[in-house]
């Protein structure tokens, strides 16, 4: 019985002591919980000096996002010394965090978006309207005339302030593997098919891609959607064209004769993008599909050997032969309207994606952006030859598409999301693909 | 010593080739918390690594505070356990042994908790949590851990008191216990083995829970380490090496704790009665 | 004895700080699942009343019945796996005569205190169709049989079910084994008097008095299996294209993939309703079995 009791006292000492700790914990950390109700006496830019909190949302968890991230915390420094960013890092849930802040009034001050969440935010009040900041802090004056679709929204609002540029899908090679395998560069269907074929007979994989995510099945879809037709899978985003139509049609059953050829590696659908891209640099893979952004990692662990061409044309539709896939959509850092430092928030936010793109020119080797640099900033190392080449060919391009996250309808993003993996199989057919993808189509239409 | 008759071996073998397979990827942890991306991937996914890459170690310690994560860990976990068995505890018990109308429904009501995907009500939870004032402190974790906890460990308990011959409150009552003293000092100790296993259950669901966490702590200096892998998970790429080094900072000390912690529960239990086979 | 068990305010005491807990935090929330699933509503907006339209649309959706087929076979697998593993590996650990019982009993559970996260990184490298651990053994014992496990439509769902009743046997082989510790010895000791063999003596003596255990054994395989989410958002992220959906996958990727939220909860409803269906069965069944038992 001894035993017991001992065994209860611990028990009861542990509750005690719990609930004990509690009450020191639960009223010191509540206090900054409710600050927000303890409005600030004026939100005007005169009160400057008073130190200020921002809580942000963003990406930061590699390279092209640590940098950027840190280079413009450090100018903020500098320019708003009154001025801290409590980060809070965004998860890889398909937006699924920031919703439920938004859905629970967690929403951080300043956050970044993309499309479909720009959508939804604006209907239920959870974004809010730049255009004013955009012109006030001279973020539009030093904008690039491109970047024009990226910085308004459909409706004509400035929701975010983007801190990139416009993007594209890029098809990149391996030179020396052509070479030295004697195979040409393809600049058509037919020529594909024989590359295909001689590096399988060499234990070479074609092209290797990261088919675990669905946004570049997606882009793969599409670069052969604008083979057929320039506008590629917008038109089936706006609900315009249907998936039976024959340029959708067409593409699917390329693909899938491809698939089939051998152009991907086996389990292509569970290879994630560290171990696609470990193939092409290895050597062990001709070809790589990615955005333009892969040029400076392709260019560091390839160097010479790597470049870029013009997607293989389908016979008979030659013209479109410098349609791409990719470009931009509206997105970048958003501010909450119900912050408590809305200007303030809106100021740093298009300061900090002018300062992102100061950092991706100058670090990461990426002249292509929102926003037009200042002279005086210089890149660390000379631009690659094949940004180089993509700079002086930009003129060349007939035609761009979007990314997966730049489609306007969720449902439709998710059904080609879903499709265009499924396509990437063996024992799924274009018939299947056409099918389910219109069932998508005609709901949206509704 | 008796001679093992085939059968015997071959179950031997079974017994210890399943052992194997369990442990296995506490070594594979390891070994792919010292690695980088291309060995992970390509060249090296399950030898031992080339160069011992410690940067991988360096690089999750200066991300993230790990003392602060850790004890927040342990404050939450700790809590979470201990509230989650006094009361799965008291229920189970007026549910499966006591007499009033009603326990049957009440019992498959809090069962309900179980079936419920966490996605489907983290904005509800995430609203109730502000409502109750508990954003901003422990409690905003400890709160909704114990209530998720609370179906899996009322059922477990359900099915240990269910078992129990009537005699033991019989005699309890004829000593002139009131039930209070008997539940505490007759019921409960009958239970230790129970208690010991929804203990580590319960603390390693606390432990390694990273959906709510991730939604419900907005505070840096409450989080806790699940949270860790945020800062190398990215939307391209990821740092495999550093995430490992995380998952081995987050895992070693439960598994550590577990194999302790284990030997002097089963030391405590087994007096109670060993089984002869 | 009947004043003792109806003691109206140990009751009290003992259900209402669980049930309160429980009501506002986990019941008051899938009340607004159910309530939400009759709109249509994009999880911030106040949303449509839509009556049952959300639920006709799922009865009308193939990726619903796929979603129901793969719960099934998930959990299926894990139900049939974790319960016979559990069981043997819990009673040879229970055995006096074993040696090394006390390396086996931790070494069992290991896999349970590693995170998900874990556990699906490994598997997903054993099971890669060109350098997996599995693939390289069916080169190893010169056979033919490569798979992409995960690539293949039909069957993926095995492969990442393997994964789960794989990583979660510890669970029940822990549970099953605390069940035979409570088992007075006397109980073995009659049964040994009687001349009854180990194994005849647990079925005899284990197995009945397991009962309950077993029941809500099956019952964390079959709705565990039902709900499966965290392993195909990880090692598929429920592909390729949509084959290894399950309801709560579908939940998700409704919600917040695609700005459906309605239609998830929806989703997320009959997976409830589901799941009650198996806990109001396995009662039933258990408690005719035991009834007869006593008989």
């Amino acid at each position: 019985m001894k035993k017991i009791t001992s065994l209860l006292l611990v028990f009861m000492l542990l509750i005690g002591m719990l609930a004990g700790c509690a009450k020191t914990e639960t009223e010191t950390p509540d206090a900054p919980a409710e600050t927000p109700v303890v409005s600030e006496p004026a939100v005007e830019p005169a009160v400057e000096d008073e130190p200020v909190t921002l809580r942000i949302y963003a990406q930061y968890s590699d390279d092209d996002t640590k940098v950027p991230y840190d280079y413009a915390v450090e100018q903020l420094a500098i320019d708003y010394p009154n001025v801290t960013l409590e980060l809070d890092i965004q998860a890889q849930d398909d937006g699924q965090k920031l919703q439920t802040y938004a859905a629970t009034g967690n929403l951080p001050d300043i956050f970044q978006v993309g499309l479909s969440q720009i959508e939804t935010f604006k209907e239920s009040g959870n974004i809010m309207i730049l255009d004013d900041a955009a012109k006030s802090t001279g973020f539009l004056d030093r904008a690039h005339p491109s970047a024009e679709n990226i910085i308004y929204n459909e409706d004509g609002h400035i929701y975010a302030f983007p801190y990139a540029g416009n993007e594209l899908v890029l098809w990149y090679y391996n030179k020396a593997l052509f070479e030295e395998y004697d195979v040409k560069v393809p600049e058509t269907y037919e020529e594909l098919l024989t590359a295909i074929e001689v590096f399988n007979a060499n234990d070479i994989v074609p092209m290797s891609i990261f088919a675990k995510e669905k946004w570049i099945t997606t882009a793969m879809y599409d670069v052969f959607a604008t083979r057929f037709d320039p506008a590629g899978i917008t038109k089936l985003d706006t609900g315009e064209s249907k998936a039976s139509e024959e340029a959708f049609t067409k593409a699917a059953e390329t693909l899938n004769e491809l698939v089939n050829a051998g152009m991907f590696a086996d389990g292509a659908t569970n290879t994630n993008y560290d171990q696609a891209a470990a193939l092409f640099y290895e050597g062990k893979a001709a070809m790589f599909l990615n955005g333009q952004w892969e040029i400076a990692g392709s260019a560091e662990k390839l160097g010479e050997n790597a470049d870029w061409m013009w997607y293989p044309v389908m016979p008979g539709y030659e013209d479109n032969k410098y349609a791409l896939s990719g470009g931009g959509a509206p997105g970048g850092y958003a501010v909450n309207p119900n912050s408590e430092h809305k200007e303030l928030a809106a100021e740093v936010a298009a300061y900090l994606s002018e300062k992102y793109c100061e950092a991706k020119y100058m670090y990461r080797g990426n002249p292509i952006l929102a926003v037009k640099v200042d002279e005086s900033i210089k890149p660390e190392t000379p631009f690659p030859t094949m940004m180089q080449k993509l700079d002086t060919e930009m003129g060349n391009i007939t035609s761009t598409t979007k990314f997966a996250w730049g489609l306007s309808n969720p449902l439709f993003k998710v059904a080609i999301e879903d499709q265009s993996q499924f396509l990437m199989t063996k024992d799924y057919t274009p018939v299947e693909f056409v099918e389910e993808l219109d069932k998508v189509i005609e709901r949206m239409n509704q | 010593m008796k001679k093992l008759s085939f059968s015997q071996i071959f179950f031997r073998i079974f017994l210890w080739g399943y052992a194997f397979i369990s442990l296995y990827p506490l070594v594979w942890m390891l070994l792919y918390s010292f690695k980088n991306n291309e060995e992970i991937f390509v060249s090296n996914p399950f030898g031992f690594p080339k160069t011992l890459r410690f940067e991988n170690y360096i690089n999750a310690w200066s991300q993230y505070d790990v003392p602060v994560y850790f004890l927040n860990s342990v404050i939450v976990a700790s809590a979470t356990v201990v509230i989650t068995i006094v009361l799965a505890m008291m229920f189970a018990y007026a549910t499966s042994r006591m007499k009033w109308r009603g326990r049957n429904f009440a019992r498959t009501f809090v069962a309900l908790g179980m079936f419920i995907p966490v996605q489907a009500v983290l904005i509800p939870v995430t609203r109730v949590v502000q409502d109750l004032g508990l954003s901003g402190s422990h409690w905003a974790l400890i709160v909704p851990y114990t209530a998720f906890n609370l179906a899996f460990a009322t059922l477990v308990f359900y099915g240990f008191f269910v078992g129990l011959p009537v005699e033991l409150e019989e005699a309890a009552c004829i000593d002139g216990a009131n039930i209070f003293q008997t539940f505490f000092f007759v019921i409960v100790p009958t239970v230790k083995p129970a208690i010991a296993t929804l203990g580590i259950f319960t603390f390693l669901n606390a432990w390694n829970e990273f959906i709510l966490a991730n939604v419900l702590v907005l505070d840096k200096s409450l989080k806790t380490l699940p949270l860790g892998i945020l800062f190398f998970q990215g939307q391209f790429t990821t740092d495999w090496g550093a995430m490992g080094a995380t998952m081995v900072i987050a895992s070693l000390p439960t598994v550590l704790v577990y194999t302790l912690f284990s030997n002097q529960v089963e030391k405590a239990v087994t007096i109670g009665g060993a089984v002869k086979g | 004895m009947k004043k003792f068990y109806g003691n109206k305010l140990a009751i009290a005491v003992f259900t209402l700080p669980a049930l309160s807990l429980f009501s506002i935090m986990v019941f008051y929330p899938i009340i607004q699942v159910f309530y939400k699933s009759f709109f249509k509503w994009n999880g911030l907006s106040a949303g449509t009343f839509i009556g049952i339209d959300n639920y006709l649309r799922l009865f009308d959706d193939k990726l619903f019945y796929l979603s129901n087929k793969n719960g099934f076979i998930f959990a299926a697998v894990i139900t049939v796996f974790q319960i016979s593993v559990a069981t043997i590996l819990a009673l040879a650990v229970s055995s006096v005569k074993l040696r090394g019982r006390n390396v086996f009993r931790i070494v069992y559970f290991i896999p349970v205190v590693l995170s998900v996260t874990v556990v699906s990184q490994l598997w997903l490298s054993i099971y890669n169709a060109d350098t997996g651990l599995l693939n390289k053994f069916f080169e190893l014992i010169g056979s033919s049989y490569r798979q992409n496990w995960l690539s293949d439509r039909d069957k993926a769902i095995f492969a990442i079910a393997v994964v789960n009743a794989w990583q979660w046997m510890g669970y029940q082989f822990a549970l099953i084994l605390a069940g035979i510790k409570s088992i007075p010895t006397s109980y073995y000791e009659a049964a040994q008097i009687d001349g009854a063999s180990p194994v005849q003596a647990h079925m005899k003596i284990t197995m009945p008095l397991l009962a309950e255990t077993y029941k809500f054994c099956l019952l964390i395989s079959v709705t565990g299996g039902i709900k499966a989410f965290t392993e195909m958002f990880i090692m598929t992220s429920g592909g390729p294209g949509n084959s290894s959906y399950t309801l709560t996958y579908m939940m998700y990727s409704s919600a917040f993939r695609s700005g459906e939220f309605g239609y998830g909860l929806a989703a997320a409803t009959i997976l409830v309703l589901e799941c009650l269906i198996a806990i109001l069965v396995f009662n039933r069944v258990f408690k005719t079995e035991n009834t007869s038992e006593g008989a």
